[in-house]
């Protein structure tokens, strides 16, 4: 993707979500002149942006959404006349549409319509018809067009910085007559000394051609010059309240930013990077990892020739081992990010997930500080969103029924996370009607989901377990939140890929608690891809020594089994066939294939048919009927979808 | 006579001043549709540009003047004719 498109979306996101907050803090905390100043930037700098790319509609409605916050803040529009709805809606829509431009790189279709609507709303909090002119106020912040223009060009600028050079960017806004004065703009910026970059945009918008009047200047010139300041105000000379300077920083356009705690005293510098980057590094880690292993059996072979020898290299083997062990947990650890970055999200989609099904709710996050990996917390997105919405569809009851049950007309959701050694905890509790095991029997009896003895035979926490069985949905009518297919089935399959797990406990009456737990990382296990037979298994590459090919001639009887020789040791050779249980096969050809692996202190030969590449594979721990099976480790989605099985060879040897 | 109408297309010749700008959008409103051809224009005063930002006629270039055609003519719906 483009460079400065994913940068805008990081930072597209990132504005909206830090706007959403403030309002939502104005609707908890009541008026705050420093959340709206906030949200106010946000839209504005966001606004601003979207400006680069196709994204017209999202561009409009942000506009009307910046002059109503504006207006908000000039006490123009009262601060309870009800101006939130309109805008959370506006930030909500670009939300989407983020997401839609990211996905297929144009709006939808319908954006222009809903476009239209959102900033008919949002004009309606105005009071009149409050339309900036052309003299209309200037952007409030310089510095957001300065970075812009700079995006635009951001080679040249790289490389004029580069070189050592600073840029500055100018703003000329020349008067509307100015042409009777008898300037000529252009004519100006020719003789503006090293222009790097000139672009020359309407003030508003060109009028139909028909109307259109050459005698009004209604243009904003904007250029990079990498010449002194002093020189650039001296050509500007006779027109210096038209013009605003500002030196870039060298950082303008790198995506480095710092960020002040709250206290605002000690300063942590935040540096941004592709977490492609990091995955490369983890990559480079890991090889080392694996290419540290074969030192551990060189000093050893060393010690057999020169104990003095052997034992410094042991020693630097050791050190060795320590820091790709520290390093491998550091990179590991850089990937670690707070659920905070998820869960912020909630607050804004729970309010309009309320509003729209009428139930007044009173939402908490707990523990959003908890730290984990990046992909589980980008993961959780998904299936909490879901639990989330079901809970204020299907847990919270209605009105009338929490009145009957004696229950405070606000109904509670809570998400709260917790963090338990190498897992985190999260759960998604409501205080509504909660799972009743009978009806949750009865439906699956209906659906024909179990057998009539098979259901009468499960305690009421199987009963429970019921409702993440494919297909199966107790909601008597379908909402357009929730119940669509997407069930909760499809929030233990997400929570399963990330390697963890899904659980349910419900109070009827009371309400329904669920229950992930993941792990804190998602672990990449390298294994080595084996073939036996028409099988293939992945094999840790921890465990392995070498690999080797060998006449079969040198393959030696000894007692009940076999064994060869390498480095001058006889090591017993087993074959994996055999030791899987697999039908016995005759050796093909001349040459065997195997590897030597590490089962306690004595290495073993095992043979196999083949071998192919190696990978980099999430190992997921075995779960359900095979999770009992001895000699293996887990499994592991590969690329083409197919499952690999990954042997745990010392247990398989025994 | 800096703007001139050979048929469809109107050719800017030489350094065009702030007049020029009135006289280019009365051919250009007269017949929408029509071209501006830059090869034969010199410097162009920030009107004129002004009425081809504003109503996008097809340009045709390379523009004559350097500065016109480095920074000006990349903003312009062009069509360079070699």
């Amino acid at each position: 993707m483009d460079e400065l498109l994913a940068q805008f979306l990081i930072e597209g996101r990132e504005l909206l979500q830090q706007a959403s907050e403030d309002l939502l803090a104005l609707e908890r905390e009541g008026h705050s002149p420093a959340r709206l100043d906030s949200a106010f930037r946000a839209v504005h700098t966001l606004k601003g942006s979207v400006g680069l790319f196709d994204l017209a509609p999202m561009g409009k409605a942000l506009h009307a959404a910046e002059d109503v916050l504006d207006a908000v803040r000039g006490q123009r529009v009262d601060a309870g006349s009800g101006f939130l709805d309109p805008v959370l809606a506006c930030l909500g829509a670009c939300e989407a549409w983020l997401d839609a431009f990211e996905r297929h790189g144009v709006l939808p279709p319908s954006a222009v319509e809903k476009g239209r609507q959102l900033e008919a709303a949002l004009r309606g909090c105005m009071p009149g018809a409050e339309v900036p002119g052309l003299d209309g106020p200037v952007p409030a912040l310089p510095t957001d067009w300065a970075a812009a223009l700079a995006a635009t060009q951001a080679e040249a600028v790289a490389a004029a910085q580069g070189a050592g050079m600073t840029v500055t960017a100018l703003r000329y806004l020349p008067d509307a007559d100015c042409f009777f004065l008898g300037d000529d703009p252009l004519a100006l910026m020719r003789g503006l000394p090293e222009l790097v970059a000139l672009r020359i945009e309407p003030r508003s918008p060109w009028p139909p051609a028909a109307e259109f009047s050459p005698f009004t200047c209604n243009l904003m010139l904007e250029a990079l010059s990498t010449a002194p300041e002093e020189e650039i105000r001296r050509v500007f000379r006779f027109v210096p309240d038209q013009i605003t300077l500002v030196e870039l920083p060298a950082s303008a356009i790198a995506t480095t930013t710092v960020a002040l705690d709250g206290a605002g005293e000690a300063s942590a510098r935040v540096l941004r990077v592709d977490a492609a980057r990091i995955d490369r590094l983890l990559d480079v880690v890991g090889e080392m990892m694996v290419a540290k292993n074969a030192l551990a059996s060189l000093a050893a072979r060393v010690g057999a020739i020169d104990a003095g020898l052997g034992r410094a290299l042991a020693d630097n083997q050791a050190a060795m081992e320590r820091l790709a062990g520290e390093m491998h947990r550091t990179v590991i650890g850089l990937r670690m990010v707070p659920l905070s970055q998820t869960f912020r999200r909630f607050p804004r989609l729970m309010r309009e997930t309320a509003a729209e099904l009428g139930k007044p709710i009173d939402f908490q996050i707990h523990g959003d500080e908890v730290e984990a990996d990046k992909a589980v917390v980008e993961g959780l997105f998904q299936p909490l969103l879901h639990l989330l919405r079901n809970a204020v569809d299907h847990g919270i009851e209605a009105a009338p029924r929490r009145a009957a049950a004696a229950k405070p007309a606000t109904g509670q959701v809570t998400l709260r996370a917790s963090r338990r050694g190498d897992q985190i905890l999260v759960m998604v509790a409501d205080d509504g009607a909660g799972l009743d095991p009978a009806a949750l029997r009865a439906a699956a009896l209906r659906r024909g989901l179990l057998t009539p003895a098979a259901i009468s035979a499960l305690d009421d926490a199987a009963a429970l377990d019921l409702v993440f069985a494919p297909g199966f949905s107790t909601a008597s009518t379908v909402t357009a939140l929730s119940g669509r297919g997407v069930g909760m089935d499809a929030v233990r399959t997400a929570v399963e890929d990330l390697g963890g797990r899904v659980s349910l406990s419900s109070v009827p009456g009371g309400g329904t608690t669920v229950q992930l737990v993941l792990p804190r990382a998602t672990v990449v296990t390298t294994v080595l891809v084996i073939r036996v037979g028409e099988e293939r298994f992945g094999i840790p590459i921890e465990a392995v020594v070498e690999s080797l090919r060998l006449p079969v001639a040198m393959i030696q009887p000894i007692g009940g089994g076999e064994a060869f020789v390498s480095r001058g040791r006889t090591l017993p050779l087993l074959r994996l066939a055999d030791l899987l249980g697999l039908p016995p096969r005759p050796r093909q050809g001349t040459v065997a294939r195997l590897l030597v692996v590490r089962c306690g202190d004595q290495p073993v030969g095992i043979e196999v048919d083949g071998f192919s590449e190696r990978m980099d594979l999430l190992l997921r721990p075995m779960s359900g009927l095979l999770s009992g099976m001895a000699g293996l480790s887990g499994s592991a989605l590969m690329a083409d979808g197919r499952v690999l099985l990954v042997l745990d060879v010392p247990e398989l040897v025994g | 006579m800096t703007v001139v109408l050979e048929g469809d297309i109107i050719r800017l010749r030489g350094d065009c001043p702030v007049a020029d700008a009135e006289a280019l959008v009365a051919r250009l409103q007269e017949a929408p549709g029509r071209a501006v051809d830059l090869t034969g224009a010199g410097m162009l005063h920030t009107a004129v540009v002004q009425v081809l930002l504003a109503l996008q006629p097809q340009v045709v270039g390379p523009a004559g003047h350097p500065f016109v055609d480095r920074w000006i003519a990349p903003l312009l719906p062009m069509h360079r004719s070699g």
